[in-house]
């Protein structure tokens, strides 16, 4: 359909589609397996923080041979292949409940004259622009089940779209998995008529926006954009699922999820980096965001304390700050788990997904209503980071400046994230 | 600029000026400059700019994005301590808590200075609510909206336009949702309820029944209703005690054979070893085949592989036969059951509740459940009520009932409820019936077990005897819904429909849908083209259609309420526009075909048309939107569902009385709209609108019924108004403690008008009181010390203290106590203090007040201000949008209005639907 170009262009912004229906790009995709392993981001976020007396390793004796806080005990076995960074912040986040919604985004939610909300791309988002292009899917993004929003704060996900739009996902492991291995029983000519049929409902419902369009103030114009990028982002999609459209979907490494996981806290986060190795093993994408649960894991814990709650402990101790040192400990279990894995996966050409891999895993929040020095903990050789380390940036260091580092480090090209203000030489080997 | 008026200006409790004129900026007092010229411009200021941070040319006013960010940098500064340095002089602590204070508050002033749209309204999505009634409004059915993501998080009401956005895979949730609804009301449509029924098909009902009493499921083919008398069930009853008793008896029978071999004189030294290695008394039974004792299969234990040694042991424990015994004793078992207690697990027996499931067969509609039911002679009062709900198992109450008839002379109690298609999981299609607080959660239900059973050696009495129970659909909106009217063809697929004819019939159903916006030609072009290419490729009629109609039902025209302008002027909406405007305020759906005329007309465009309207849909049920969703945001009760009530210390607030005593926001504030009443009873009046239960709850006596009723109140009472309610202190704690900070802010942001600003980031949070065994008041004095908490916590704190007579459950005490907990969760012995509750306190700036009575009154004298706070909630609810200084004028008169009419809560309304504000765009 050569007029579907013509189409998106008409609209009112110009979007640019991926060449990619072209013979070169099956070619491409279903070429054996290539010589060097791809680079891959994942970013992990919590909401609510973690305690910030036990979870940070000293921050008078930064180096190798820091002792490892209790917060961090779980992850002994792999302390070589880790670092904490302290001294970052996303020096705009002025919300004392919001864990994620400017993580990796680094945005002022004021920037915007006129609105009372505001955000910009996030970091997982630019890398899915460059390395998304080759996978059947350019990023997922999960989250864990969750009543209420967690500590996280506005958002759909972690990640945040180029007009810094929320990103919806896939809640719990049992949509992530139907999304990355459900079978399409169907036959090709029926995909193929499905796919014409997706196109003629755009086109319907196109045509319905400009008409209504025609009458709209600037304002309104404006908010009509988001129906038109909903339609160019469906219309990349399908772009995509034609391009994919007779390669069958990997069989999966791992058995389905029990729908009984979902909701189940501490097992259903374990199943979640299950998923992620799964996703890579199978290269069905390069680039994941998880943003976790709290309440369900404290659940999971035996916990009865409301996470909000907890991350007060200040004023009391006692339960409160027992549970979120709990809370820190199974953390940091789960993400050592998820390392043993991604060392124990091999790539074709005998090195582990762990060397190709850059992972951060922390949150906006430090502890209560803090967001200075947030909690951060990068890990994975495929970024060129230095491991093994206790490194202290100079404080107020903006985190989008460890973002940049890892987008370089994978190879992205950006030539600043954010509020970055350069590359963040502290956490390069 | 004073002080004084900076902070009147700063609370948006300007005077009227008559006109709207440029609004003045937030302004810091000039007094601060000399703060910081003695304590920062040494670093930030002409010679040195430490931090690249220059103070001295700061501009007091903040008219810009810029200047915004630089004091919010100072704010952060001194909020987190870090400024002046260590070393450095630091600000003396009074002049600092004032600053803070002041800046603070100038801030959140700014942020929304520089937000304002001069009262321009953005274009918005239908929000949720307004989604799912807009779809049942068109089709009648149901739809679950759970799954498309939240409107809200950023702040504000779910009506703000700039705030509902639209992410990229809504569009297809929206046509699959779209598609589901449809399925429905085809499938509804065509065989509507009653069709069903033919002559020589309907059979009785088949109830499937378990071992545990309950009906598991019903066979209800052709039927329209199905009845079932509850006795059948008491057989499963006496099965189980007969079970228990044999069980018992071979239990017996056994153990005495294994005694009997173990002391046999020739077993007499390995029983002895035995006995020596056993880890308990049990575990030597296991050794019955050394011992030559007989097999415990042949007793009937172990048959399914478990230990049959473990298994007979067991089957000797009473199994509440007691109980059962006694449940078996009570009168008319021969035509009727009671709701007894939970004794045995669920599966086995199941006494504390009666079940009932909608047949399969009726997938989707609305039904009517009836219960014909009767309380015995010794009930006492607290237990005559009955819980409806879902989910047997886990218990989710919706409704309860007063049960006002006993066993001779039951009565029947109706409950309406409706069920979506996709509502395919049993607990949705399970209805239950219990006693009231008999077990909202495991550990409530078993205290309330045992401190029976150790009061009469039994346990729990049942009290209440139900004679039957019935479910019965009721006739089905779907087809005569507008939406199925105005398709007006077949949809069978054996149908023969021109093309043409699905063309018009497109174009009926699209100008249904759009509420009274001209479908587009070459939309209805491109729809019939989906559709025909459909057909073309194989695809039976009614599958097209409703794809068809699905993408109708994700085109902007319907998802939007746009109002379409040619220029950047204000206009007067046109008479649809503002139906449509109307009817999502007050309805929170589309305008009903009799105020679309008048808007399509133009009448409505006439003022006493309009207010007669206006009038017409706040006295229609579906006002119900408006009462719930708007108090709902309004008054921020989402709190209601933060946390559980602790039932062990609270075991009078159980879940039947918090659903009530959350409906008694809605429905006080139902009684005030429905004639009209001032606004001001809500911050005190000599009356409450309650039901039984909850009249129960507070301790008024003579109030009967279920329904919610206008109660006088004796001399004297604590209760009158939002203060006097049990749900608003509950929001006031976590459902354990009381806590004065979250009472005190919640009082100053929905009563007093004067909302603290949000809590600040990066605050030093106060870890020295951890572990000291201090009363409540003793805590917050802390909040005192430091200037970044006095500034906020000096207004609220004192507020929070004079409400602590209203425990966390929100009855009132006199005293007040805290214990230590270890980090098991466990109290610390010999730690616990008690305190009588002092109420009195001192306002920030203002009187003293002796007791919770006095506060009160010193709140209801305020009433200027609640009512200015009610009108800027509801012209942002209205009109989807935040207030703007330009606004002032209408606020002003909105109160005005009002006030001539004692505060009548309809003056209100009247006054903002009659404005410009409300009638342009």
């Amino acid at each position: 359909m050569n007029t579907r170009r013509h189409f998106l262009q008409s609209s009112t912004a110009l979007i640019a589609l991926p060449f990619l229906e072209s013979l070169g790009f099956r070619r491409f995709a279903s070429a054996a397996p290539v010589a060097t392993p791809p680079k891959r981001l994942i970013f992990l976020g919590f909401g609510w923080g973690i305690t910030e007396a036990t979870w940070y390793p000293d921050i008078t004796k930064p180096g190798p041979d820091y002792e490892l806080p209790l917060g961090l005990k779980p992850l002994e076995r792999h302390r070589k292949d880790f670092s904490v960074v302290q001294g970052l912040w996303n020096k705009y986040s002025n919300e004392g409940h919001w864990g994620s919604t400017m993580w990796l985004t680094g945005a002022n939610r004021y920037a915007q004259p006129g609105q009372s909300f505001h955000n910009s791309i996030s970091a997982d988002q630019v890398a899915a622009a460059q390395l998304g292009l080759q996978t059947r899917f350019a990023s997922l993004q999960w989250n864990g089940t969750e009543k209420g929003d967690g500590g996280h704060g506005p958002g759909l996900s972690l990640a945040w779209d180029i007009s810094g739009k929320p990103l919806g996902g896939q809640t719990g492991p049992v949509e992530a998995f139907h999304r990355l291995f459900a079978k399409d029983t169907m036959p090709l000519a029926q995909q193929k008529a499905l796919l014409t049929k997706k196109r003629s409902v755009l086109d319907a419902v196109l045509d319905n926006a400009k008409s209504l369009q025609r009458g709209l103030a600037r304002q309104d114009n404006a908010k009509l954009d988001e129906y038109f990028q909903g339609i160019r982002d469906i219309e990349t999609r399908l772009s995509k699922e034609e391009q994919w459209l007779e390669i069958p979907r990997p069989n999966a490494p791992i058995p389905p999820p029990e729908a009984t996981v979902v909701g189940s806290g501490f097992e259903e986060i374990r199943l979640m980096y299950d998923l992620m190795i799964a996703a890579m093993q199978t290269d069905s994408t390069r680039v994941l965001t998880f943003r976790q649960p709290v309440a369900s894991l404290l659940i999971s814990l035996g916990i009865k304390i409301h996470p909000h709650d907890m991350s007060h402990y200040h004023s009391v101790g006692g339960e409160k700050l027992d549970a979120s040192q709990r809370r820190d400990t199974a953390q940091s279990e789960l993400l050592a788990g998820f390392l043993d894995k991604l060392k124990s996966t091999r790539e074709a050409d005998g090195s582990s997904l762990f060397d190709h891999v850059a992972l951060a895993y922390g949150s906006n929040l430090r502890t209560g209503h803090e967001l200075t020095n947030c909690p951060t903990l990068l890990t994975g050789r495929g970024a060129g980071l230095k491991l093994g380390h206790s490194i202290v940036a100079p404080k107020d260091t903006p985190l989008c400046n460890a973002w940049l580092t890892m987008l370089h480090g994978i190879g992205v090209e950006a030539e600043r994230h954010g509020d970055s203000t350069g590359v963040l030489q502290e956490i390069l080997a | 600029m004073n002080r004084r008026v900076l902070l009147a200006l700063i609370s948006w409790s300007f005077p009227c000026l008559g006109h709207a004129s440029d609004p003045a900026p937030p302004t810091l007092d000039a007094k601060h400059r000399g703060l910081f010229e003695n304590y920062c411009v040494s670093c930030h200021g002409p010679e040195k700019q430490k931090g690249k941070f220059r103070l001295d040319d700061l501009p007091l006013s903040i008219t810009n994005l810029e200047t915004a960010e630089r004091w919010q940098k100072v704010l952060n500064q001194l909020n987190s301590g870090e400024m002046p340095p260590e070393g450095e002089k630091q600000l003396p602590n009074a002049a600092k808590t004032d600053f803070l204070d002041d800046l603070s508050n100038a801030m959140v002033a700014a942020r929304r200075t520089l937000a304002d749209q001069n009262g321009l309204i953005t274009m918005r999505r239908l929000n949720r609510r307004e989604y799912q009634n807009t779809l049942r409004d068109l089709l009648g059915v149901e739809t679950p909206v759970a799954e498309l993501p939240p409107d809200t998080g950023t702040g504000g009401f779910d009506t703000f336009g700039a705030n509902l956005f639209l992410s990229s895979n809504q569009i297809e949730q929206y046509q699959s949702l779209g598609l589901r609804a449809l399925d429905d009301a085809f499938l509804r449509s065509a065989s509507p309820v009653g069709l069903q029924k033919q002559a020589g098909e309907a059979k009785d009902a088949e109830f499937v029944l378990n071992r545990n009493r309950q009906v598991d499921r019903i066979h209800a083919p052709g039927l329209t209703k199905v009845h079932y008398e509850c006795e059948q069930g008491n057989a499963k009853v006496s099965d189980f005690v007969k079970w228990t008793i044999e069980r018992r008896n071979q239990a017996e029978a056994w153990v005495k054979a294994f005694k009997e071999a173990a002391a046999k004189p020739e077993n007499a030294a390995l029983a002895d070893k035995l006995r020596k290695e056993a880890k308990s008394e049990q575990a030597l039974y296991e050794h019955w085949g050394k011992l030559g004792a007989p097999s415990p299969k042949d007793f009937g234990f172990g048959l399914d592989g478990a230990s049959g040694s473990d298994q007979a042991l067991q089957a000797r424990a009473d199994y509440g036969q007691k109980y059962h015994e006694y449940y078996l004793g009570l009168s008319d078992l021969d035509r009727g059951a009671y709701l007894g207690c939970l004794i045995q697990h669920p599966a086995e027996l199941a006494l504390g509740f009666l079940q009932l499931p909608v047949p399969r067969e009726w997938t989707s509609g609305h039904f009517i459940f009836r219960v014909r039911i009767g309380a015995a002679p010794n009930a006492r009062p607290e237990q005559r009520f009955l819980e409806i709900g879902t989910h047997p198992r886990i218990g989710r109450v919706t409704s309860t009932f007063e049960v006002r008839g006993t066993i001779q002379d039951p009565q029947i109690l109706e409950m309406p409820f409706s069920l979506t298609k996709d509502m395919t999981d049993n607990g949705d299609r399970m209805l239950f019936i219990r006693e009231k607080g008999s077990w909202d959660n495991n550990e409530q239900g078993f205290r309330r077990r045992g401190e029976a059973a150790k009061r009469n050696g039994i346990g729990p009495e049942a009290v209440l005897w139900v004679d039957w129970m019935e479910i019965e659909r009721v006739p089905d909106p779907a087809a005569a819904s507008p939406g199925m009217k105005a398709l007006g063809i077949p949809f069978e697929d054996s149908a023969k429909v021109s093309l043409e004819d699905v063309r018009a019939a497109l174009e009926r159903f699209c100008a249904a849908a759009f509420r009274g916006m001209e479908p587009p030609a070459s939309f209805l072009e491109k729809l019939t083209s989906l559709y025909d290419t459909q057909r073309q490729s194989g695809v039976r009629h009614g599958a097209a259609l409703k794809e068809t109609l699905s993408t109708v039902l994700a085109s902007p025209m319907f998802l939007y309420l746009a109002e379409p302008v040619h220029d950047e002027k204000r206009h007067t909406l046109t008479g649809v526009e503002l139906a449509n405007r109307l009817s999502y305020f007050l309805w929170s759906a589309p305008p009903d075909e009799t105020l679309l005329a008048l808007g399509k007309s133009g009448e409505l465009l006439q003022p006493e048309v309009l207010a007669k309207q206006t009038a017409r849909l706040l006295e229609s049920g579906r006002a119900e939107a408006f009462v719930h969703d708007f108090v709902h945001q309004w008054l921020g009760l989402d709190r209601l569902d933060f946390f559980q009530v602790n039932h062990l210390l609270y075991p009078r607030f159980d879940d039947a009385t918090k659903l009530n005593a959350r409906r008694e926001i809605f429905e006080t504030f139902a009684h005030l709209l429905k004639h009209n009443a001032p606004l001001s009873d809500l911050l005190k009046s000599d009356y409450v609108v309650v039901n039984h239960l909850l009249a129960d709850f507070y301790g008024l006596e003579g109030v009967k019924g279920d329904a919610f009723q206008k109660v006088s109140l004796p001399a004297g009472s604590p209760r009158g108004g939002l203060l006097g309610m049990a749900a608003v202190h509950f929001m006031g704690g976590n459902g354990e403690r009381t806590n004065p900070v979250e009472r005190g802010a919640w009082v100053l942001r929905k009563l007093l008008n004067d909302p603290p600003p949000p809590a600040p980031a990066n605050v030093p949070q106060l870890a020295r009181l951890a572990g000291k065994v201090l009363s409540t008041r003793e805590r917050m004095q802390a909040h005192q010390e430091d200037a970044q908490c006095a500034s906020c916590h000096r207004k609220i704190d004192p507020l929070g203290f004079g409400l602590e007579n209203f425990d966390a459950a929100g009855q009132w005490r006199t005293e007040d106590s805290y214990q230590l907990k270890d980090a098991k969760g466990k109290p610390v012995p010999d730690t616990l203090k008690t305190w009588p509750i002092e109420a009195r306190a001192t306002l920030h700036k203002g009187p003293s007040f002796a007791d919770f009575f006095e506060l009160r009154d010193l709140i209801a004298s305020k009433s200027d201000a609640f009512a200015k706070g009610f009108s800027t909630a509801l012209l942002e609810y209205a009109l989807g949008r935040s207030v703007g200084f330009r606004d002032e004028p209408l606020l002003s008169s909105m109160c005005t209005k009002a006030k001539e009419e004692r505060l009548g809560l309809r003056a209100f309304i009247h006054t903002l639907v009659a404005s410009p504000e409300f009638r342009t765009k």
